[in-house]
């Protein structure tokens, strides 16, 4: 290679190190910062820490945690929050890279608009009230927390609860939430909350059949057909039945 | 058309133009298939392999300037053929991804020119190799075995004229490359977030 040739290419490369440094956002920038943070475009120091990417510190030192959703880094209130419960007061740790990107090029990569509830404390991801709205259907309208027995905290649907493997609710069940679960409490039910099922019937029916421990009526009971008996006694009726249907095969 | 023009367009033209539209469609092909499957994100990765593989194709150069020594100068060319070819072709779809920078965009720019200074080497490198093997009585007449013939025949292809007068032109192309790649790769290293 002669000298000219070396000559123009160390000029060349020079001229694009130098406006490396001073268009780093046109040169390297992974593309256009988001509009708030228009005024940093030239200085990728102010958010990243050399060799170790953005850094949450560097964020925090401008937008305070405490602030976030309230007010503005220069103190003035949110006027549109865009979520209507201010929540990162109540993240477990400071890790803003783990749902925010600034550059255009990197946001195309990631999935916008999904929060995961981890990074939420512990007494703030089971308040999920305190964030969101009750769908306003039927259902939902008559139930009062405990949406993590149907519904999981990665997504709303599908929801996980299958009321049927624990009791069908079927015509003679078809029935408001609150009829069986007292004051919308879904750890816990009744089936004497209506005219039908009295306590006192109940007992007679059981002692009839030998049975004292009927508290817990889904053990044995999981839909209106009250020949349709599942656990314990449902083995020991159904081997009963089938000595009772053999003398009488017998007898005939 | 005579005869030898015949020959240079069928042995040389053809598979120089074949190959570099084989890259490019390749290319879009591989775009294509990453977006269609929602693997974009494996795009945004490729250019570690592609850049290890040119990085690992450089052997040749190595041998050939005898910092080392060991090592088939013909198999390790083909390898850089192949490595340089493949590379390139990972790294035009890690660059067709994403469209952000000036500094990355410059170096595939030289990567691209580079590639096609490449195939111009090899069609000048195929044309010097039938040049000298007219020689090839005159080594066989000196006794040589035939891997001597062969190994000599290289080397007399490489150091032809033709083949320095274009290496004068590579080199230079593959400076600007791997600086301006340089740069890139320095600047990932300087912003990504590695924690």
């Amino acid at each position: 290679m002669n000298r000219t040739v070396k000559l123009i290419l160390a000029a060349n490369l020079f001229v694009l190190a130098v406006l490396a440094f001073v268009y780093p956002h046109l040169m390297v920038g992974p593309g256009k910062l988001i509009p708030g943070h228009n005024t940093l475009e030239s200085d990728c120091f102010a958010c990243h820490a050399p060799l170790m990417g953005a850094d949450s510190a560097r964020c925090v030192s401008c937008h305070k945690p405490a602030d976030i959703g309230r007010l503005t880094t220069v103190g003035d209130p949110v006027l549109k929050p865009l979520t209507s419960t201010p929540f990162h007061q109540k993240l477990i740790n400071e890790d803003c890279i783990a749902c925010h990107s600034d550059h255009a090029g990197v946001k195309r990569f990631r999935v916008q608009g999904r929060f995961n509830h981890a990074l939420l404390q512990k007494a703030t991801r089971d308040e999920c009230q305190s964030c969101h709205k009750s769908p306003k259907d039927s259902l939902h309208q008559q139930i009062t927390g405990s949406c993590g027995q149907c519904h999981s905290q990665d997504k709303w649907t599908p929801a996980t609860f299958d009321h049927a493997k624990l009791f069908e609710l079927d015509r003679d069940h078809n029935t408001r939430c609150v009829t069986c679960h007292v004051r919308n409490d879904y750890s816990r039910y009744t089936c004497y909350g209506c005219h039908e099922h009295t306590l006192e019937s109940i007992r007679r029916k059981h002692i009839k059949e030998g049975i004292r421990d009927y508290d817990n009526c889904t053990e044995c009971h999981r839909n209106a057909d009250e020949h349709d008996i599942r656990g314990e006694y449902g083995n020991a009726l159904g081997e009963r039945k089938g000595k009772k249907d053999r003398k009488k095969r017998d007898h005939d | 058309m005579t005869n030898s023009t015949s020959s240079l367009w069928r042995r040389h033209v053809l598979p120089f133009t074949f190959l570099l539209v084989l890259l490019a469609a390749a290319t879009l092909a591989g775009d294509y298939l990453l977006h269609r499957l929602n693997l974009v994100w494996v795009g945004r990765y490729l250019g570690i392999p592609g850049t290890l593989l040119i990085i690992g194709s450089l052997v040749y150069s190595l041998r050939k300037r005898k910092y080392i020594t060991s090592g088939n100068p013909k198999t390790l060319l083909t390898l850089h053929e192949i490595g340089t070819w493949v590379g390139s072709l990972m790294v035009l779809i890690h660059a067709g991804i994403h469209f952000n920078a000036i500094l990355p965009w410059l170096a595939t720019v030289a990567m691209g020119v580079n590639v096609i200074s490449g195939m111009v080497g090899k069609m000048l490198l195929g044309r010097s190799r039938e040049h000298v093997l007219g020689q090839r009585d005159h080594y066989q007449l000196r006794g040589l075995s035939k891997a001597e013939v062969e190994r000599a025949v290289f080397w007399d292809a490489v150091t032809l004229d033709a083949m320095t007068k274009w290496r004068k032109v590579h080199i230079p192309i593959f400076i600007v490359f791997a600086v301006l790649a340089l740069g890139h790769i320095v600047s990932i290293f300087l912003f990504w977030g590695w924690a």
